[in-house]
């Protein structure tokens, strides 16, 4: 351990003098201090934004004066996907997903406005983000840093001058492999505490739970990640006879793990599992709920036999004399139909999505890049999984305030009244306004499990080969 | 070509055929590109698909309404299907047509932004931008890391076969100590490596030439005149596009440098230019012109009349709508006839009108960003040719937005043909069946300007690395 020690001291002080060293460190510096500027830039501007969108779309709701409850279930409102703070750090699919949607009555509208869509194709290179930068380009640094770890002691002969003084290979490389972390958590730390002050100091909603936990965890991911490309690269340059060949491996597994890997998996997964177009979609969806699933119940035999229930249960022979209104009901039991109908085709959706991104996360186990973005993302609340909670919590807000406006409906109107009957700022009051929580952060790695088992084998497979071929190879065959 | 050259060759070619590791790399990419054919064709033809879905039920629908003139009236549904089939009040709201922009025959190749931007719609007489903005489904992972199509393989993967070709022709002779050998020769070092890049060139870029045949053979008819200026566009952006990166690698070798020292230089370059400055400008972008869709979400809420038996309400829109359309000003009937279809329409058509100040904004400030990023395109020859392929394939930005503003035109005619028939109370006759509006986008060829703008940067840029290569290369070995 001491001569690892001694050995770490070595290595920073020629590592700090390599100028292509100093040079990308300061370019991945210089990166991240960008990427922070604009996020924070860019998070506070699409923050007030939407914050101040849903107020006036509040006021619109409480201000749209006395009508018919039906009425303003079909004047609805609008829901605004909001920021998390995170996005700051990890923009993750906040681009490419929906930023609001419509609630009205008897329809679930989709999202829309990605903002990808306000871009020209430039926008498919990527944007600049801290996670960007940590999981693509600091891979790099590590590999220039490490490639000619071993190879450079072999060509010039120092490594048997080591062996000969008794210093086992196991403790060289671990010397290099401290002596790199080191050296990367003084980027890693400093930049952590940053994000960790700012999104305190940034007054935010609390949208995003277990926040301190959360960046804390994000800490841990990012450094695991670092330290498996370390001793991955000093283990090719170990294995590698000449510092050129160790270089293009590394640089040849970066390219496979950051840009060919991903795009070949998620393009795979959709030609494996088909989407259906949105057309199709919409179309099946409007044909169940007027055929009845499975064509079995049709619209107008589900209202007779509730017709016929209701009369039977109050004992009377018409519509007109039960002691509620019944197009009030018959519009929630439409309703309540139609949410059923569209959730098995949502959840049909949802299901190809997983299908789809599932073979990303197995990825994982092969691609150490991937298991990180895919975490980064979720811990940063800008994931699918976290999208589509939202999503599923704004159905549930319009299923819950159209059900309002129909029971009052079905309560306080008489049955053929529509433009006599009003309610007015009470009623709207009543409805609350829409709030979102993501979910805890335990929900969030459950999802990702996948992922965290993929690097937890990456960091013992590593260390064992290390010390496996630290320990088999020997000094005078080369 | 003289005899030197020859032999030069002659060698380069057994030395090429010897290395195992650039075969296999060859081979590897061939693989990619094929599948990339694969995957791009798969694309389209889904969308294609969903074409002739679509166009199959506006074709159903239309075929409906005209067989109804014939069917005798005797039950309630006849009747009905005969009154959406004729009377405008029904029919100006009802017949939906379905707009689509077909993809080019090429697109395959270049994906762009077809799968982001709907490229289809169905359209009636009711608010245009109630219509307008419903995305198609995607998976927001599989948009994230985008995809795998020829252009791809072309943008991202040959730069790196070059690379990997190329970073050593002459360090590797210095290392191997063949360098002393071929100064001696009557032919300068720059000559040889010259003759060797070019040799390099024929070889990679002939690949690419062929990759690129396949595809466009696949794809579509090569000699069809749509097809042919688009393939041979594609072509020529293949070949400068590869020169581009020969003249970068021309210009790091002249540096004379050892072979890790180009090789990281190179894949500095490459990372820059396909990622960074990209990504850079992208959240510079939005920082500089932040875009709010929020003002866009009302468009698309279903608005209508406060009271739709308010009287002095219906007067007020149908007076407001008869300012903006004084050719219905005569028809006496307006305020009695079919009054809630009229008062509707002017009502939708009013919504239209006070919401297109808010659209256009929203254009022009994508036009403004479009504008500022191009400014810059000419220093990134990766983003210049992957947009450009985008031109030529019509799969860009400037392709959808031309294909909103003929869908504007196209709702106006709409409009135009059955508010004829509405406000001066005519019925729709299966005569008038033939002289429905028909959907056309405007063929313009001003892009080709833009190719060739774009194809004189590239050559600006890969001339001037090439000149700089040059003279330093002459410098450095005298």
């Amino acid at each position: 351990m001491k001569t690892s020690i001694l050995i770490a001291k070595k290595e920073i002080k020629i590592a700090l003098r390599e100028k292509l060293v100093l040079a990308l460190s300061c370019i991945i510096l210089v990166l991240l201090g960008i990427s922070l500027y604009t996020g924070v830039v860019a998070y506070k501007q699409q923050q007030e934004t939407i914050t101040n969108a849903q107020v006036e779309k509040r006021e619109e709701w409480l201000g749209q004066g006395d009508k018919h409850p039906h009425i303003a279930a079909h004047f609805g409102t609008f829901i605004f996907k909001p920021k998390t703070v995170l996005s700051l750090f990890d923009f993750g699919l906040d681009t490419y997903t929906g930023t609001s949607v419509y609630l009205e009555a008897h329809y679930q509208h989709q999202f829309m406005f990605r903002p990808a869509q306000d871009h020209s194709s430039m926008i498919r290179f990527g944007e600049l983000s801290s996670a960007l930068v940590l999981q693509i380009l600091m891979p790099l640094l590590i590999i220039f840093l490490a490639y000619a770890s071993f190879t450079k002691e072999k060509e010039r002969g120092t490594l048997r001058l080591l062996s000969s003084q008794g210093i086992t290979l196991t403790s060289v490389a671990w010397g290099k492999i401290i002596a790199y972390f080191i050296m990367l958590l003084a980027i890693l730390v400093p930049f952590a505490l940053s994000v960790l002050l700012i999104s305190y100091w940034l007054e935010t909603p609390d949208t995003v739970t277990d926040l301190g936990i959360r960046i804390v965890l994000l800490g841990a991911t990012y450094m695991v990640y670092i330290f498996i490309f370390i001793v991955l690269s000093v283990l090719v340059s170990l294995k590698s006879s000449v510092s050129r060949n160790a270089l293009l491996t590394l640089l040849t597994c970066w390219i496979l793990f950051t840009i060919i890997i991903p795009k070949t998996i998620a393009n795979f997964g959709e030609s494996l599992y088909p989407l259906p177009s949105m057309k199709i979609y919409k179309e099946a969806i409007l044909k169940d709920k007027e055929n009845g699933l499975e064509r079995k119940t049709p619209k107008a035999e589900r209202m007779a036999r509730l017709e016929k229930e209701l009369l039977a249960k109050h004992k009377v022979d018409s519509v007109q004399q039960l002691p509620f209104n019944f197009e009030g009901v018959m519009m929630q039991a439409g309703e309540e139909y139609g949410d059923k109908v569209y959730d098995v085709h949502w959840g049909r959706l949802l299901n190809i999505f997983h299908k789809q991104n599932k073979l990303g996360s197995y990825s994982s186990l092969v691609n150490p890049y991937m298991a990180l973005r895919n975490i980064s993302m979720g811990l940063s609340a800008t994931d699918l999984s976290t999208s589509i909670d939202f999503q599923k919590k704004v159905e549930n807000y319009r299923r819950s305030f159209i059900k309002k406006m129909n029971n009052d409906m079905a309560q306080n109107s008489k049955y053929g009244e529509f433009y006599e009957y009003s309610v007015g700022l009470d009623m709207w009051k009543s409805v609350e306004d829409f709030s979102y929580k993501t979910p805890s952060i335990y929900t969030t790695l459950k999802k990702y499990t996948i992922e965290l088992i993929a690097l937890l084998c990456w960091v013992i497979i590593l260390i064992s080969l290390l010390n496996y071929s630290t320990r088999k190879t020997k000094l005078t065959n080369e | 070509m003289n005899k030197v050259t020859k032999t030069i060759i002659r060698y380069e070619w057994a030395s090429f055929i010897r290395n195992k590791f650039q075969l296999l790399l060859l081979v590897i990419i061939f693989l990619f590109a094929m599948y990339a054919i694969y995957y791009g064709t798969s694309v389209i033809n889904t969308q294609l698909k969903t074409i002739t879905e679509v166009q199959k039920i506006e074709a159903d629908e239309f075929h409906q309404y005209q067989v109804s003139f014939d069917e005798e009236l005797n039950s309630v549904d006849a009747k009905r299907k005969k009154d959406i089939a004729s009377n405008p009040s029904y029919a100006w709201f009802r017949h939906g047509y379905h707009t689509v922009l077909p993809p080019h025959k090429y697109a395959a190749l270049a994906i762009g932004q077809r799968d982001l931007h709907p490229y289809y719609h169905r359209l009636t007489g009711m608010s245009l931008y109630y219509q307008l903005f419903e995305n198609e489904i995607s998976n927001p992972v599989k948009l994230y890391v985008g995809n795998f199509d020829l252009s791809f393989v072309i943008i991202y993967l040959v730069p790196l076969l070059i690379i990997a070709f190329t970073f050593g022709l002459y360090s590797i002779e210095e290392e191997s100590g063949v360098l002393a050998l071929l100064r001696i020769q009557s032919i300068s070092i720059r000559k040889i490596m010259l003759v060797r890049l070019m040799f390099y060139f024929m070889l990679i870029t002939g690949s690419a030439l062929l990759i690129s045949l396949i595809g466009l053979l696949v794809s579509g008819n090569l000699f069809a005149d749509e097809n042919l200026l688009a393939a041979l566009g594609w072509l020529a952006g293949v070949i400068l596009y590869s020169a581009f990166w020969f003249s970068l690698m021309f210009l790091i070798i002249s540096f004379l440098k050892n072979s890790a020292f180009n090789a990281i230089c190179a894949a500095g370059c490459w990372l820059l230019f396909l990622l960074v400055i990209p990504a850079v400008l992208n959240v510079w972008m939005v920082a500089k012109f932040p875009i709010d869709t929020t003002h866009l979400a009302e468009l698309t809420r279903r608005t209508g009349l406060e009271n739709e038996n308010d009287e002095k309400e219906q007067v007020e829109v149908l007076s407001e709508f008869l300012e903006y359309n004084p050719q219905y000003k005569a028809s006496d009937s307006l305020f009695h006839n079919n009054k809630y279809a009229k008062v509707y329409a002017a009502f939708t058509t009013l919504k239209d009108n006070h919401s297109k100040k808010d659209v256009d904004a929203y254009n022009r400030q994508i036009e403004k960003r479009n504008q500022w990023v191009k400014q810059f395109l000419w220093i990134n020859p990766a983003v210049n040719m992957q947009d450009t392929f985008a031109l030529i394939l019509k799969t860009d930005l400037n392709t959808f937005l031309s294909y909103q503003s003929a869908l504007s035109k196209f709702h106006k005619n709409i409009n135009t043909f059955y508010f004829d028939r509405l406000f001066w109370d005519k019925p729709i006759t299966q005569d008038d069946y033939s002289k429905r509006p028909v959907f056309k986008i405007e063929n313009s060829n001003e892009r080709w300007n833009q190719v060739l703008y774009s194809f004189l940067e590239i050559i600006f840029i890969s001339s001037l690395f090439g000149i700089l290569g040059f003279m330093k290369m002459k410098k450095t070995t005298h």
